[in-house]
């Protein structure tokens, strides 16, 4: 299973993606590489899955998206973070959280 | 905040739609590349980077396809497409959306029409503030039905109760308005709280004061919109003028804002009250007492108060007056009506039923466009297997097809707009008799909002089952040409329920019209118990000075008959306080003698005709024993009255009542001898039985009466006389006013008219539905005899006998009719009952309507189903096996 790239659990792309550009605007295959490299390989993320959510994202209004050239001096959309984005990360985060404990807890004790 | 801007994003995509594609590609494409360029660092060509991109990330237009279906925006452009492509499809075959359009229009015109009857009767709200909140206050009589009260009552009600904010009371006013040509007007008169009770500002002027309501200081009025448009030419400094009405000064108040109409006292033909004056009353006048029972309360019940409540606190109350004034009450309570009951109850129940009727029409219609679809959907198999093979989903292809008939819908129900924009004008002028605010009935948005929404349902109901039997199909079985209508077992059970269901609901619907036509015929040979014809009326008053001395009154109308009397073309003439079945309602108490009972309120109560010798003759009531009263029973000589039949028999059962003598009014009053008794007429309405009646020569009732109808019989047509009547009533005195000039049979007539106006329309309900249904079982026979045209060919070269062909033939539809008429024998047998206030001497169960509805119903089914099975009949076996 670990060689396997493995599926996200579900609805938790939006919440990684905002995590990846918290740090840093970023266009998307970097962000899709930053995933990958983040979760050491177990997440492989394919195209259509991640457009669709940055276009869900931005209609949320939780990410904006601008054109700016890269590094190699190519075109492309970066995204970056909105504040109500910031703020949706932190309390998603903190759900995440807890959500991640009251389930370890459950898997200890049975 | 996020929705706004998610439709901001799904409508980018709409309208901007080229430059939210050549940005997604560019974004798309540059992760691609980018991918390709990593895998390229790692030594792979370009090729085969580009390759392994896209196995790991998807290819580009896959992509594309995903994230541009995702937002909401492709759920609308495909359905526009799906528009698109069904308007497209029936252009392609006119005939077929002709004839649904017109099914459609059918029945969503009429639905339309009766919703916007109810809508503008029943559903907008009342023109009061928080009209929830008010109610009518009557005094419960002795045997339960609500009556009138006195003003010494109402005083009491006012002070004691704390349930209502208001109560106000009012009794009707017709006064003589002597402004250009004089003018009967139709008024109330209310206390100074009146208005404030109902939540009525004036639009301009100021409300009635207290201080007003008394008998010293009562000459104000308030006008109505449309009478001081009509009268006073809109003038805005009309508030403070002198206006004069029966030969007094009335100061106006002020007048009310237009969208106020009142709906107080609706009499059709009387109409609507425009104008208001103070009551003006004082506990110490004679007509103030608890037992003058000539006002109506209306009250608004305080926030918070229930109205089972507020029963309560009256009921408690009236029983302390009952004890304190044990003579004048026989009260056992109070009836608290809420307004809206009030005045639209009664017509609540015809409404309801009449759009319950048209329902059904829509229903019919409805099957009928449902079989049509399934004819076309046979003819369409092909088409949908090669959608099918091409990659549409079945919801994709029940939406398309949804789509199609939401459009023919649309279509149906914007043809079905145009007869109901008249509707109201043709009720009206139909006489829909005494349903209140039919004026106020127009096309608006509630209307529309109903139209559109009955389009879309009928379409998707009416297409719901074709689809989805198309969408089902199988498309090997489809595409194979020369294999037709696969599936057709399905297909023609649903068509055969359809029948079924269309044959149940017109039987319905004819047997509700037969009911009510059997009940319009019983009535209509009901004789009122005078002879209405050639017999003209009219109304006159003698109002002024010069009449407050009662002689002047009495030679008045004696000259005036005088003058009509020598008119050529004119038989005889006479005049009376009112006349039967023209809505008046003028009830007499009087007491027999030697049966006086000790509370008077016990007493019986009879209608009073006030007349002028010569009444019986003109109005053709027989005299059935005694005398009639002649020109000798002046007002000096001993005073006498005729009694009806009813009377007599209810009064002196079993005895001779010539020569008994009654009081009429209070027990101090003279003693009047019985001389004649009469025929019975119908007052109320025929309908109704009559009640006891007493007719008392003008000349001798001791108020002579200054409001007189005259009935005039001519030699031939009552128009003819009419000018010359209304002349010669003139030429005595010209400043008196004439009003309701009608023969009598129009009052008849109108007494009718609530009825044929329900039978009319669910007659024409139940035709519409007839023929659809006729027009299925055509479809349904013909359809499947031209599916066996080849079987019916070998049957015929076999030697098969015509006559037990056309019986096979006529077996299928006949089934499906004998099926239709059970269910809807039994749907007749569940529903007739809530027709059974609008019926006359007619069970809602009633045998013969039954049963010949259901015959004429299966004759004319037969003669649709043998159409078809005739031609089959013509059918030449050589051809027929040609056939395929």
């Amino acid at each position: 299973m670990a060689d396997k790239p493995s599926d996200l659990v579900q609805g938790t792309l939006d919440m990684l993606i905002l995590k990846t550009l918290a740090l840093e605007p970023m266009h998307g295959y970097g962000i899709a590489v930053r995933l990958e490299q983040m979760s050491k390989g177990v997440f492989r993320l394919n195209a259509g899955s991640l457009f669709v959510a940055f276009q869900r994202l931005q209609r949320d209004g939780l990410i904006r998206s601008e054109w700016k050239a890269t590094e190699n001096s190519r075109r492309a959309k970066y995204y970056a973070l909105t504040d109500q984005g910031r703020k949706r990360l932190n309390s998603e985060t903190r759900e995440w959280g807890r959500q991640v404990a009251a389930i370890a807890r459950i898997l200890e004790t049975s | 905040m996020s929705l706004l801007r998610n439709m901001a994003g799904g409508l980018r995509s709409l309208f901007r739609k080229e430059r939210v594609r050549r940005e997604l590609d560019e974004e798309l494409n540059g992760f691609l590349e980018m991918a390709a360029e990593e895998k390229m660092k790692e030594g792979m060509n370009r090729k085969d980077a580009l390759r392994a991109v896209r196995l790991e990330r998807g290819s580009l237009e896959v992509t594309k396809e995903v994230v541009r279906s995702a937002g909401w925006e492709t759920f609308v452009e495909t359905c526009w497409q799906d528009l698109r492509f069904a308007l497209r499809m029936l252009r392609k075959s006119p005939g077929f959306t002709a004839v649904a359009v017109l099914t459609l229009a059918l029945g969503i015109g009429a639905n339309t029409a009766i919703f916007s009857l109810v809508n503008g009767v029943l559903l907008r709200p009342l023109p009061y503030r928080d009209p929830n909140r008010l109610t009518m206050v009557w005094e419960k009589s002795r045997d339960g039905s609500r009556e009138n009260v006195g003003y010494a009552t109402y005083l009491d009600w006012k002070s004691q109760n704390k349930s209502f904010e208001e109560i106000a009371i009012y009794s009707s006013w017709q006064p003589v308005l002597q402004v250009g040509e004089p003018e009967q007007l139709n008024g109330l008169r209310v206390t100074s709280n009146y208005f404030r009770t109902l939540g009525i500002r004036p639009e301009i002027g100021r409300d009635f004061l207290p201080e007003e309501d008394a008998p010293t200081g009562n000459k104000v009025v308030m006008l109505s919109h449309s009478l001081w448009q009509r009268k006073f030419n809109s003038d805005s400094n009309i508030v403070g003028k002198p206006i004069n009405m029966n030969a007094t000064q009335y100061i106006v108040a002020g007048v009310l804002p237009a969208r106020y109409q009142s709906l107080m006292n609706q009499d059709p033909r009387g109409g609507v009250v425009e104008i208001w004056r103070v009551l003006g009353y004082d506990v110490s006048q004679p007509w103030a007492c608890r037992t003058c029972h000539h006002l109506v309360a209306i009250g608004r019940l305080r926030d918070g108060v229930a109205i089972t409540q507020a029963n309560a606190e009256m009921d408690t109350i009236s029983a302390a007056l009952s004890k304190a004034y044990p003579k004048e009450y026989d009260d056992i309570g109070v009836i608290l009506t809420p307004i809206r009951e009030q005045l639209l109850g009664p017509a609540s129940t015809p409404l309801y039923v009449l759009l319950g009727a048209v329902s059904f029409v829509l229903l019919v219609a409805c099957a009928n466009l449902a079989n049509l679809l399934l004819s076309r959907a046979t003819d369409r198999e092909r088409e949908v297997a090669v959608r099918t093979v091409l990659g549409a989903t079945r919801g994709r292809i029940i939406r398309q097809l949804l789509a199609e008939n939401c459009v023919l819908g649309l279509l149906g129900a914007a043809a079905g707009l145009i007869p109901a924009y008249w509707t109201p004008k043709v009720l009206a002028s139909m006489g829909a008799g005494d349903l209140p605010r039919l004026d106020q009935v127009h096309l608006d948005w509630r209307v529309l909002l109903f139209t559109v929404g009955v389009a879309l349902l009928t379409g998707i109901a009416a297409g719901l089952a074709p689809g989805y039997r198309l969408s089902k199909n199988n498309m090997h079985d489809s595409l194979k040409e020369g294999l037709r209508g696969s599936g057709s077992v399905a297909s023609r059970r649903l068509r055969g329920l359809l029948i079924v269901s269309e044959v149940a609901l017109s039987l319905t619907l004819l047997i509700g019209a037969g009911l009510l036509l059997r009940s319009l015929s019983r009535l209509l040979v009901v004789s009122p118990g005078f002879d209405p014809t050639n017999v003209l009326s009219m109304q006159t008053s003698a109002l002024g000075q010069r009449f407050n001395d009662n002689a002047v009154v009495r030679q008045y109308f004696a000259d005036a008959i005088e003058r009509l009397r020598a008119l050529p073309g004119v038989q005889s003439a006479a005049a009376a306080s009112q006349i039967p079945l023209a809505g008046n309602m003028d009830k007499y108490g009087f007491h027999v003698e030697g049966k006086i009972h000790a509370n008077p309120e016990e007493d019986p109560s009879a209608e009073r005709y006030c007349i002028t010798p010569g009444f019986l003759e003109t109005m053709r009531i027989p005299l059935l024993r005694g005398r009639d009263i002649s020109r000798a029973d002046t007002a000096t000589a001993p005073q006498v009255l005729l009694i009806g039949e009813t009377t007599a028999r209810r009064m002196w059962p079993g005895e001779d009542p010539i020569g008994k003598r009654v009081k009429l009014g209070g027990v101090d009053q003279p003693w009047w001898t019985v001389v004649g008794v009469t025929g019975d007429v119908h007052h109320a309405g025929l309908e109704a039985d009559p009640d006891m009646q007493m007719y008392i020569p003008h000349q001798q009732w001791p108020f002579p009466d200054g409001l007189m109808v005259f009935v005039i019989r001519a030699a031939s047509s009552p128009a003819a006389i009419s000018s010359a009547a209304q002349q010669a009533i003139h030429s005595i005195d010209a400043t008196q006013p004439i009003s309701r000039i009608m023969p009598l049979e129009t009052y008849v007539g109108l007494s009718v008219q609530s009825r044929k106006f329900a039978l009319i329309l669910i007659g024409a309900f139940a035709t519409t539905a007839l023929t659809l249904s006729l027009v299925g079982i055509y479809g349904v026979t013909a359809y499947s005899v031209a599916q066996r045209t080849r079987e019916i060919g070998i049957r015929i070269a076999l030697g098969a006998q015509r006559g037990e062909l056309l019986r096979l033939l006529l077996r299928q539809g006949m089934l499906l009719v004998a099926c239709g008429v059970i269910a809807g024998v039994i749907a007749s047998l569940a529903l007739t009952r809530f027709l059974a206030s609008m019926l006359f001497d007619v069970q809602p169960t009633d045998l013969l309507t039954f049963g010949s509805v259901v015959l004429l119903l299966v004759a004319v089914s037969l003669a649709a189903c043998f159409l078809p099975a005739r031609r089959a009949m013509r059918v030449d076996p050589i051809v027929a096996l040609r056939y395929e």
